[in-house]
């Protein structure tokens, strides 16, 4: 492709076209068909923006399931006219446009690689002219809200705004809660002050190896940049949650926090656990006396929260969230295809630098794997839901292992290629000071 | 105890007065061609004690059993609900009814899926709360036949050798519908059945006693005349006392009633099937005939559902008018019950749920076709209710039957200010639907045409397959698949790690 097609302003205008088509043919197949193309998620949001403007609770509205600000920053879909009523897609789109706008800044900026922008604007493209991703939110899904979000995170983090990034994680956390798995990332990435470690390094640490020492790395570890992030993001956290309950009390905790704990989430999905909450929750009995299902969580979170973070947050931080994000899903109890975009955003940052493009063979293999793994499970879930076979076992319940396996597999090469990473290469020019220095001071402790 | 019998024959079968014997405390009817209502009062302390001690914790409770036998109704008993057993009830005021459940699967077998009224019944919405007839809560479920309920009758409430109770007992099994009815104010059990006709045979030949037990019993034999009035009903016939008058005295009357039969112009009968495939989206289809013409100005067509709890309506899918208008619907005019869209059926426990909608049938004149109405050239039109189904329990045949009963379907017309539908000596009240319109509301009913067939709908539900050890596999897979994936990922992050620590030294360690 030649490179005079990626310019900011032909991008961004291809991108803007794109959901402008698919926002005004929307309008249209509303109008016409009886099989809408606005998503069921955005009638809700409305009908709890409605249930705002008239000063009740948005939790009136059964299955609304979010935290409140995103019912109030709805509230123009409440007001009279069909135009008011689009506001909506509108914002979602307008988010997901900045959100590409964000991924460009990060590739082009020294910490985020310093990439040339045609380079960092084909890799943009993998968003910003995504036709699903331009699809989901010109329906009125949300999650383009929250993609702005994560990248502004990513983007503050690497240009060193802390206290920015706090608010930003924290806001994110209340409003999805998944994104707290990057809280740790960022904590493990923001490096120790150098001068402060040299200062350490020097002092009789080494000496005795104890109580001491294990209380000093700790207060190494809290450095004014992570208790800055720490103190910023559980503020905004907190405030929002506190101020929100102020308003909403209970529903607001048990429809945005406490419903994730007690759904059985028992219908069909992508998850590897379906098959088994299913039968556990229907039949208790019938799958013995260690419930392993509510153990779910370590896994997920070992690697989403723990392990991933710890291994590969140093080395690039966007791939780190990448793959922790993918594992979360992957991992997750319940999976449907909207948390694809979850990682889906993150790719322009990992891709570049992967196995998966610079050897085109395995990246068309795991795309294949991918895609076909889902196309099985569908295919499983359509003879299930339309012509009413039972499918439910062996087909769904092979088919959403399958669909596991490969993304363990994906996750293995996403890991592998960023822990690879070369580490100077990634912290580009204003880091590689940091970097020398870090290298001398190894050398005096060997 | 007093009794009303009563008979009606159709205009055209005159009727000879021999086929009515009077004779002291007996009546003889011979090769009598007509449908029949026995009413039965009985005061509440001529009931055993298990009976009246239930009872008595209820503050009104209606019972209506209605046959999935399609029937020809007659006027005046055109009244209908879904086949099937509901129950309507009020409880005393602050009192719980633990009688009831344990009462009803006594009476009408044990099939009677009632734990208590508080888990299972569902509240009943009501127009208006000035509309008192109305019971607070309801239960329902499909019940093929009163088998049951007329072996109890027989074992534990006829006298013994008391033949003439034995034999009315044993005549339930063949009722088209049956409605019980007691309410605290007249402390007294009302029962009425209603055949379409005699069973098994074309005419009734029946010897009627004035027993012991029955203070009064009062026999009519009528045929319906042309009302005066179009919200009127007009009977004309004889009417005796048994054991009082000497012979039948002829009469004719009218009264205003609640419910007629849909005249021909505004359509008389309705079908009902899913659409195939099913899948775990049902959709119910109502056919009707082309002819849509309101019985009288201001009427709407409707139907009235009862759905067991296994099937729910998503509200929110019926809020566009585009896809209202697509399936012929006009509005959900009421929604009640168990309507939670994301619950499987192992976490629900209350019987079901009951809809009324509203129908936009395609204007009657033909060749004029509005957007998005389905008429076909054939002379019908139809409706289709989507539904969605729950996940029902697994088992060892990886399918389960989910039997629906045909709603019906009716205009609902409004009736002058002055009429007095209570007058009606065969008024009906508390069906489920007539509360949700005001009292002085006149249902025009079309008749389920089947063919003959039950008017009950069987859907096959695909559930989780459990046979043999199969479900050891789910565990075990599962456990076996996420631990194998979550060590590969580890491994990996451990081969990079080890790399690049081997690379960088002790870098973290000297921290």
């Amino acid at each position: 492709m030649s490179t005079s097609f990626f310019t900011s302003s032909i991008i961004f205008s291809c991108a803007i076209l794109l959901r402008a088509i698919l926002f005004f043919y929307g309008l249209i197949q509303d109008k016409y068909s009886p099989l809408p193309y606005t998503d069921i998620d955005y009638f809700v949001f409305t009908d709890a923006a409605r249930y705002v403007s008239r000063g009740l609770s948005p939790y009136e509205r059964e299955t609304y399931r979010y935290t409140p600000l995103l019912a109030w920053i709805l509230l123009p879909t409440a007001r009279p006219g069909a135009a008011w009523f689009s506001f909506g897609k509108f914002l979602f789109a307008l988010a997901d446009v900045i959100a590409g706008w964000l991924i460009l800044l990060v590739l082009r900026s020294p910490a985020g690689g310093g990439m040339r922008t045609d380079r960092a604007l084909k890799f943009a493209s993998i968003w910003l002219l995504n036709p699903m991703v331009a699809t989901i939110s010109t329906r009125g899904s949300s999650e383009g809200l929250l993609g702005v979000m994560v990248v502004a995170l990513l983007w503050a983090v690497l240009s060193r705004r802390i206290m920015l990034a706090g608010v930003l994680l924290g806001l994110a956390v209340h409003f999805k809660i998944y994104p707290f798995i990057y809280g740790v990332s960022i904590l493990w990435y923001l490096e120790p002050e150098v001068i402060s470690i040299s200062e350490k390094s020097s002092g009789p640490s080494e000496k005795n190896p104890s109580a001491a020492s294990v209380l000093q790395s700790l207060l190494a570890f809290l450095t004014p940049s992570r208790i800055m992030l720490l103190a910023s993001s559980l503020a905004t956290f907190m405030a929002l949650n506190i101020f929100m309950y102020a308003i909403y009390s209970t529903p607001f905790l048990t429809h945005t926090y406490l419903h994730h704990l007690t759904r059985i989430d028992h219908r069909h999905n992508f998850s590897p656990y379906n098959t088994l909450l299913h039968l556990s929750s229907a039949v208790p009995s019938a799958t013995g006396a260690v419930k392993f299902e509510s153990l779910a969580f370590i896994p997920q979170l070992a690697l989403s929260a723990v392990f991933i973070p710890l291994a590969l947050a140093k080395k690039d931080l966007a791939g780190t969230m990448l793959a922790q994000t993918f594992a979360f899903v992957a991992f997750n109890k319940v999976c449907t295809s909207q948390y694809f975009l979850w990682y889906m955003i993150l790719l322009p940052f990992y891709l570049p630098h992967s196995s998966l493009l610079s050897s085109p063979r395995l990246g068309l293999t795991a795309a294949a794997l991918w895609v076909t793994a889902q196309g099985l499970w569908l295919q499983q879930a359509y003879q299930l839901e339309f012509l009413g076979k039972s499918t439910f076992f062996p087909g769904l319940f092979v088919e959403g292992l399958s669909f596991f396996v490969v993304n363990c597999w994906i996750l293995g090469i996403m890991v592998t290629d960023i822990g690879n990473k070369p580490f100077s290469k990634q912290k580009a020019e204003g880091k590689m000071v940091e970097e020398d220095r870090g290298k001398r001071r190894v050398k005096r402790v060997e | 105890m007093r009794e009303r019998i009563t008979f009606l024959h159709r205009p055209d079968d005159a009727l000879d007065p021999k086929q009515l014997q009077l004779q002291n405390d007996t009546l003889h009817v011979t090769f009598l061609k007509a449908a029949r209502e026995d009413k039965l009062t009985v005061g509440l302390y001529e009931l055993p004690q298990e009976l009246w001690r239930a009872l008595k914790q209820c503050y009104e409770l209606h019972i209506r059993w209605i046959s999935p036998n399609p029937y020809l109704s007659v006027a005046p008993f055109v009244s209908t609900a879904s086949p099937g057993l509901h129950v309507f009830f009020t409880p005393q005021r602050d009192k719980s009814a633990d009688l009831l459940c344990p009462l009803l699967s006594k009476t009408f077998g044990a099939r009677v899926d009632c734990r208590t009224p508080e888990d299972t019944f569902i509240h009943l919405p009501v127009a208006s709360k000035r509309f008192a007839s109305s019971a607070a809560f309801q239960h329902y479920q499909t019940l093929p036949s009163l088998t049951d309920l007329a072996t109890y009758l027989h074992q534990r409430i006829c006298p013994e050798e008391d033949e003439s109770c034995r034999r009315r007992a044993a005549s339930l099994k063949s009722a088209d519908y049956l409605d019980i009815d007691y309410d605290t104010l007249s402390q007294s059990l009302v029962l009425s059945a209603f055949w379409h006709s005699p069973p098994l045979t074309e005419a009734w030949d029946e010897r009627i006693d004035k027993s012991k037990a029955s203070d009064k019993v009062e026999i009519g034999v009528l045929a319906s005349e042309k009302p005066a009035q179009p919200e009127e009903l007009s009977l004309a016939g004889f009417l005796a006392v048994v054991g009082e008058d000497s012979k039948p005295n002829p009469t004719l009357f009218s009264f205003p009633s609640r419910h007629h039969v849909a005249p021909s112009t505004s359509g008389t009968e309705y079908s009902t099937a899913f659409l195939e495939p099913i899948g775990l989206h049902p959709t119910l289809r109502l056919t009707l005939s082309s002819s849509t013409d309101p019985p009288t100005d201001g009427c709407a067509l409707h139907t009235y559902l009862t759905l067991p709890s296994s099937l729910f309506l998503d509200k929110y899918q019926l809020s566009s008018s585009n896809f209202l208008a697509s399936k012929n619907l006009h509005s959900i005019r009421s929604l009640a019950g168990e309507t939670d869209l994301e619950a499987p059926i192992w976490t629900v426990s209350k019987w079901g749920s009951t809809l009324l909608l509203e129908l936009a049938p395609p204007p009657s004149t033909s060749g004029l076709r509005s957007a998005g109405t389905v008429k076909e050239p054939g002379g019908s039109w139809h409706a289709d209710v989507p539904l969605h189904l729950r996940y029902l329990p697994p088992n060892r045949e990886g399918h389960a039957f989910v039997s629906v009963a045909w709603p019906i379907v009716f205009w609902a017309c409004p009736s002058d200010e002055g009429t007095k539908m209570s007058t009606n000596p065969f008024d009906r009240v508390n069906l489920g639907y007539d509360g949700l319109f005001g009292p002085r509301t006149m249902f025009y009913h079309l008749q389920p045409a089947s063919g003959g067939e039950s008017l009950l709908e069987e859907i096959l539900v695909p559930v989780l397959d459990m046979e043999g050890s199969k479900m050891k596999w789910v565990q075990s897979g599962t456990v076996t698949t996420v631990v194998l994936g979550f060590l590969w990922v580890c491994l990996k992050l451990l081969a990079v790690n080890r790399g690049s620590l081997g690379r960088k030294g002790g870098r973290w360690k000297g921290d």
